[in-house]
């Protein structure tokens, strides 16, 4: 039930994208097309769920025991997030190309997408059990999808709006974020105490 | 054939080595200034909440860290203990002080939270627990009736009274076990 | 000329914030006041200069294969030092950019020029790049900090400049905002720019 609550609360409440502030870079990038965003979410919220889950793993079996998470945990984190993304990037070109092909360079970005490393040191920081913090990164994932597809939708429909002109790309998609972002703020008061 | 993986593997281990050994002495020049300051912001939280106290001891063996605090003549003024619980996005962590003798609280401080900034985060602001000061610790702390909560941060707010009503009692309790006297 | 070129294109024609749009994962979440846009600017230049300098160093020593993994490993070094020295000698400041010190990490100003500019410059340019482009950073996030911080709470730098009588819109403190005051002010930057552009014809 309390995993069920942190699900809800991840994809809708403390959204990453709208109200952390976490993956900005493809979300304001990528989501142009609603199928490349949407498949753009669905390879994030693997690699989140994947590095949840390698991250618990190495901050409890090796970090902690060894008394180096003060000090290595940032460098350890973001290698294995590197090398998360370099499988999947190696596992994706050989099992679906065409997949490959379309995602292109926004693959290997997802190593730098902040929202990544934020749930596995947000996870680590509130002491998260291995299947509190996969929930954790699954919920980020779909989250993160969920924005990023929206996003996508609405700057298709206004492809055919009267946008003016120094406004065009990447300020009026934050104003629309902005206008999501107190959408989502509404979603606050959906788990009462 | 060897060569170009090789060097691959040199350089790599070679940086990953040179990372790992600056950090460590990073670390250990800087972690006592870190533990310094931690002592220090927990000094300033325990003496908040229990006005008139200049000191402060550990009580031994207890659950949770619970520290008595001392007047000028060494006399008890009460104690204070560190506690944590779920807020609306991540741990409150909060320092209470109780007088014992009237089973009242004398002040809460916000140690460290994840709640929202400008909304949630303000619990940490004194209008906010001013209010629990002078409070029987068997209050309901019910926001809107018994405490008025944060404009537009009713979950952190009530996290807040709940972590109240949940660890008082234990406090309480644990402060008189372990011998901390009346 | 050129040197000094290095160092002032990242402060205006290519501003890692409103011109190349490069980290704004921190741009958004930090800039609630004008403080945190500063604190974090800097922190995020200490950052830039020490990996700039560090892959202009070793750019002939690291093959080209294992280069992207080296930068990193190289970034986050920085970035823990970072945070243990704000950790330990500023902590007011560290408890307010919390989760955004490590993040600093994957704030792709830092990969991108360390990957386009300092694995192939020397020490000297590559920290000229850095200080440059770290300044037009922190120039950038405090601006939109002070925007924030005056519309939200009618202060600057924790300084209260309207009066009693002020009614702040939070909802420039408030992830919304954050969004729309970056949104407003690219708009009016490129609506200059573009005006610039008519009158040389």
């Amino acid at each position: 039930m309390e995993l069920l609550l942190l699900f809800i609360s991840t994809v809708l409440i403390n959204n990453f994208v709208l109200s952390r502030f976490l993956g900005i870079c493809p979300f304001l990038g990528v989501s142009k097309k609603l199928e490349v965003a949407f498949s753009m979410g669905l390879a994030a919220t693997f690699v989140m769920t994947l590095s949840a889950i390698a991250t618990w793993l190495i901050q409890h079996y090796i970090l902690i025991p060894f008394g180096m998470e003060r000090f290595l945990q940032y460098v350890a984190f973001i290698l294995v997030i590197a090398s998360l993304v370099q499988f999947v990037e190696m596992f994706l070109k050989k099992t679906s190309p065409a997949l490959y092909q379309s995602l292109g360079i926004f693959l290997p970005l997802i190593t730098t997408n902040c929202a990544i490393l934020g749930l596995a040191l947000l996870s680590a920081l509130n002491g998260y059990g291995l299947v509190t913090s996969t929930v954790f990164g699954f919920g980020a994932g779909v989250g993160f999808t969920m924005a990023i597809s929206a996003m996508a939708g609405l700057r298709e429909s206004m492809e055919f709006g009267d946008v003016p002109e120094p406004f065009k790309g990447v300020p009026i998609t934050l104003i629309t974020a902005a206008i999501m972002s107190m959408a989502f703020m509404g979603f606050s008061g959906l788990i009462a105490m | 054939m060897k060569n170009p993986i090789a060097r691959l593997i040199i350089v790599l281990a070679l940086i990953s080595i040179g990372s790992g050994l600056f950090l460590a002495l990073t670390y250990t020049y800087t972690i006592p200034h870190i533990e310094a300051n931690a002592a220090r912001d927990q000094e300033i939280a325990i003496l908040e909440t229990l006005p008139g106290a200049v000191d402060y001891q550990e009580l031994e063996q207890t659950d949770m860290p619970i520290y008595v605090g001392l007047d000028s003549g060494g006399g008890i003024v009460g104690f204070s203990y560190v506690i944590e619980g779920g807020g609306f996005q991540g741990i409150i962590r909060m320092m209470v002080g109780v007088n014992p003798h009237e089973e009242k609280i004398t002040g809460v401080k916000v140690l460290s939270h994840s709640e929202t900034p400008g909304l949630g985060a303000r619990i940490t602001e004194p209008a906010f627990l001013e209010q629990f000061a002078q409070k029987s610790i068997n209050d309901d702390f019910e926001v809107k009736e018994d405490v008025d909560g944060v404009t537009g941060a009713t979950v952190s707010s009530k996290s807040v009274s709940e972590i109240l009503k949940q660890s008082l009692p234990q406090a309480l309790e644990q402060y008189r076990m372990s011998g901390g006297g009346k | 000329m050129k040197t000094g070129y290095e160092f002032f294109k990242g402060l205006w024609d290519e501003n890692p914030i409103f011109r190349l749009l490069l980290g704004m994962c921190p741009t958004l979440a930090v800039t609630n006041a004008a403080m945190n846009g500063l604190s974090m600017g800097l922190a995020t230049t200490f950052v830039l200069l020490g990996s700039n300098i560090m892959v202009a160093a070793l750019k002939n020593v690291i093959p080209d294969k294992v280069r992207i993994p080296s930068y990193i490993i190289i970034i986050a070094t920085f970035v823990t030092i970072a945070d243990l020295g704000l950790a330990a000698f500023f902590p007011d400041i560290y408890k307010v950019l919390g989760l955004f010190i490590p993040l600093i990490v994957v704030n792709c100003i830092i990969l991108a020029r360390a990957e386009a500019f300092a694995s192939k410059n020397t020490i000297g340019t590559s920290l000229l790049d850095a200080l440059g482009m770290g300044f037009g950073f922190t120039w950038a996030l405090t601006l939109l900090g002070s925007i924030r911080e005056i519309m939200g709470m009618g202060s600057i730098f924790g300084m209260q400049i309207f009066g009693e009588g002020f009614v702040s819109w939070i909802i420039f403190i408030l992830p919304p905002g954050a969004f729309l005051t970056l949104g407003l002010l690219l708009g009016l930057f490129n609506a200059m720019l573009n005006k610039k552009k008519t009158q040389c014809g």
